[in-house]
């Protein structure tokens, strides 16, 4: 038997993974380059519909099975899905290509997405550039929600797992160690991005973003193209969310519009980036640990916390008021997060210490002579 | 048939207009731009509907204390959040985040209250028709000349307000020049508190108006919050009027404009409603970045003008 203790936290951890690359894109575009990106629900949207819409229909084709119109029909889905599901417990390198086929597209699919909203979003500036970008969000949110051949409409989609050959294996924790593997898989790939982002934020290339950031005249001033700095940053934090959108879908095992909500996928990991610190990708974990770990045990124990302090009404909606809270004394009090942005060092510790060492003593040397 | 859709199209437009022009308003003084006018406007639904079903007079009567309550919650804002960090002259990004903060405990605080409506007056609190408590006027729905009374006065007070008294001048002057506007003794908090009061109050009583055509839940501001954005930045956030044209547009576009379109494309183009508002918004941001009023200098009075004339000439 599974302890539920150990079921939470598994979620939690595969809460985390998902989040933490999703708040760490949004911190690269609005931590680092200053754009109110307000529709980073866009980007994890198609990422996930390249998994749910594209990638498994590749798989359909490729088995003969149906992948047209009446893939997605709600009729038909679960019956192909269960199939595709059926081979692939049986074959560990189909899934394998599977899963890589889908993470590859969806960075695909999400950098042009975010090239493409950077096109007519480009010209705006602030307030209007965020809120065009919450609404391109809101309007393919719409139109998979009603157009059904794309994802399945209201009902959505079934996703093939590709981690259906442990299941096969373990018997009856089949389920339980399909999970843990997900979970590492997904962790080790957001632990990957959580380098690679502060690699990159490192690199000539984080610092000309973080000069956008900082002062744009000063930025074009010395030979900087504005619009190419804010399209590559937002090409690059729509595939990282993309990404992010993949893997959920493939840990979840459907796919539904009606799932991406702004709520969700934009404002939580905001709230996030805001209490971590913005701007600061360690103080981005430590805000998506802290408050995703905060969110999804008050979700878990609220009976138990109806009936311990006799509340009249369903303390999810607590869940609210925390975060609410929690961004206001954040904002008036920490302006800067729970730890606020460092100057970046390009160059490693131990080397600028060697370097000073040397230049001291070649200072001694010249005293000397 | 045709008939009450003109209806429904009207009243929406007017609900969307009250909530732009109090974001607009709110966003040339202040420079935040506001979520929290979502969950405010829903408190407008429920501060309604607690009222009818609970005391159960006419429902109009209630507009008076929504705006009231409205204003109290746009007071609150300021006060606790947005002043503070005005003073600290806090970046856009930040001012928008804090009232995303105030907008979830405002949600929160909804969700709440149809709790314990539920709980202490047993009422469906969760999916409200407040068509149901509407009346006839003769051939006409109530709710409509309600809507159209409350957003032409809205619109002559704000003329009056803007172009007849000093508060106006002062905000008018603030939204040009904030600074300068402080350097010629015009209190700058007391112009911020009056725009968040009036916004504040615009947005609730807007949800009230707009709850008598969509469909009542706790996030009925979360879904209109898009529109209400695409209605202000339509309009032009620079302009107060600019938001009331941007609503009426927006309002008009989604209801009249989904359905005549349906005539010609056949009749699944009426769930894209939304969808249509925000293709309206994202064309006409590409042909006017600023949208549609912003783009105009306001016109100097015939004062003024004789003066440059005539400095222009030398005389003076």
């Amino acid at each position: 038997m599974i302890p539920p203790a150990l079921n939470l936290a598994l979620s939690i951890l595969a809460e985390f993974a998902i989040f933490l690359i999703v708040t760490l894109s949004l911190n690269l575009e609005v931590g680092r380059t200053g754009i109110a990106q307000f529709g980073r629900v866009l980007a994890v949207m198609v990422g996930a519909f390249t998994v749910g819409g594209l990638a498994s229909r590749l798989l359909a084709l490729m088995l003969g099975l149906p992948a047209g119109a009446e893939y997605t029909d709600p009729l038909y889905n679960s019956f192909i899905v269960d199939k595709i599901n059926a081979i692939l417990s049986e074959n560990i390198g189909l899934g394998l290509g599977y899963f890589v086929l889908s993470l590859i597209l969806a960075l695909i699919f999400g950098a042009l997405i975010g090239w493409l909203t950077s096109r007519p979003a480009i010209r705006l500036k602030e307030a209007y550039l965020g809120i065009s970008l919450l609404a391109y969000g809101d309007l393919l949110m719409w139109i998979t929600y009603n157009y059904q051949p794309i994802i399945g409409g209201t009902i959505g989609v079934g996703v093939p797992d590709p981690f259906r050959m442990i299941q096969a294996i373990g018997g009856p924790m089949g389920g339980f160690y399909r999970n843990i593997t997900v979970v590492f898989v997904m962790l080790t790939i957001s632990l990957l991005i959580y380098f690679l982002i502060e690699k990159l934020t490192r690199s000539p290339f984080g610092r000309t973003l973080i000069m956008h950031r900082d002062n744009e005249i000063a930025a074009s001033a010395y030979g900087l193209d504005l619009i190419k700095t804010r399209t590559r940053s937002l090409v690059l934090g729509s595939a990282f969310a993309a990404l992010a959108g993949a893997l959920y879908v493939l840990y979840v095992g459907s796919c539904s519009p009606a799932a991406y909500s702004k709520l969700t996928w934009t404002f939580w990991p905001w709230a996030y980036m805001m209490l971590g610190g913005v701007g600061n990708n360690l103080g981005v974990l430590v805000g998506v640990g802290s408050f995703l770990t905060v969110r999804i045990l008050l979700v878990q124990y609220r009976f138990e916390l109806v009936t311990f302090l006799h509340l009249p009404f369903d303390p999810l909606w607590l869940e609210y008021t925390i975060i609410g809270v929690a961004i206001i004394l954040i904002v008036l009090f920490r302006p800067f997060g729970l730890i606020p942005e460092k100057p970046v060092s390009t160059l490693q510790k131990d080397k600028i210490n060697r370097i000073l060492k040397s230049i001291e003593e070649n200072k001694m040397k010249n005293d000397a002579n | 048939m045709v008939y009450a859709l003109f209806e429904d199209a009207i009243i929406y437009a007017c609900s969307l207009s009250l909530m732009a022009s109090g974001i607009n308003l709110i966003y040339i003084t202040t420079k935040t731009f506001n979520f929290s006018h979502a969950s405010i406007s829903t408190w407008g639904l429920y501060i309604i509907f607690s009222g009818v079903a609970i005391v159960g007079v006419n429902l109009y009567y209630f507009f008076p204390i929504a705006f009231l309550i409205g204003a109290l919650l746009g007071l609150i804002c300021y006060l606790g959040i947005n002043g503070p960090l005005l003073k600290r002259q806090a970046n856009y990004i930040t001012l928008m985040i804090s009232t995303l903060g105030y907008e979830f405990i405002l949600l929160s605080g909804i969700q709440i209250y149809a709790d314990f409506l539920t709980y202490t007056f047993k009422l469906y609190s969760r999916l409200i028709n407040m068509r149901l408590y509407d009346f006839m006027i003769g051939d006409i729905r109530a709710a409509t000349i309600a809507a159209l009374t409350w957003t032409i006065a809205t619109i002559i007070a704000f003329y009056i307000l803007l172009y007849k008294t000093d508060l106006g001048i002062a905000i008018r002057a603030i939204s040009e020049n904030p600074s300068l506007t402080a350097l010629c003794g015009v209190r700058p908090d007391k112009v911020y508190l009056t725009a968040w009061m009036i916004g504040g109050g615009l947005a609730c009583s807007g949800g009230a108006i707009a709850s008598l055509v969509v469909t009542g839940t706790p996030v009925m501001g979360w879904i209109l919050l898009i529109s209400m954005f695409a209605a202000s930045i339509l309009g032009g956030i620079n302009s107060i009027f600019g938001g009331i044209l941007g609503g009426i547009i927006i309002g008009l576009a989604e209801f009249l404009g989904s359905y005549s379109l349906s005539f010609l494309l056949g009749p699944w183009i009426i769930q894209y409603k939304p969808v249509i508002s925000l293709i309206v918004m994202t064309i006409t941001l590409m042909m006017f970045p600023i949208g549609l009023v912003g783009l105009k200098r306001p016109r100097l009075p015939k004062k003024v003008k004789g003066l440059t004339a005539l400095s222009r000439s030398g005389e003076v």
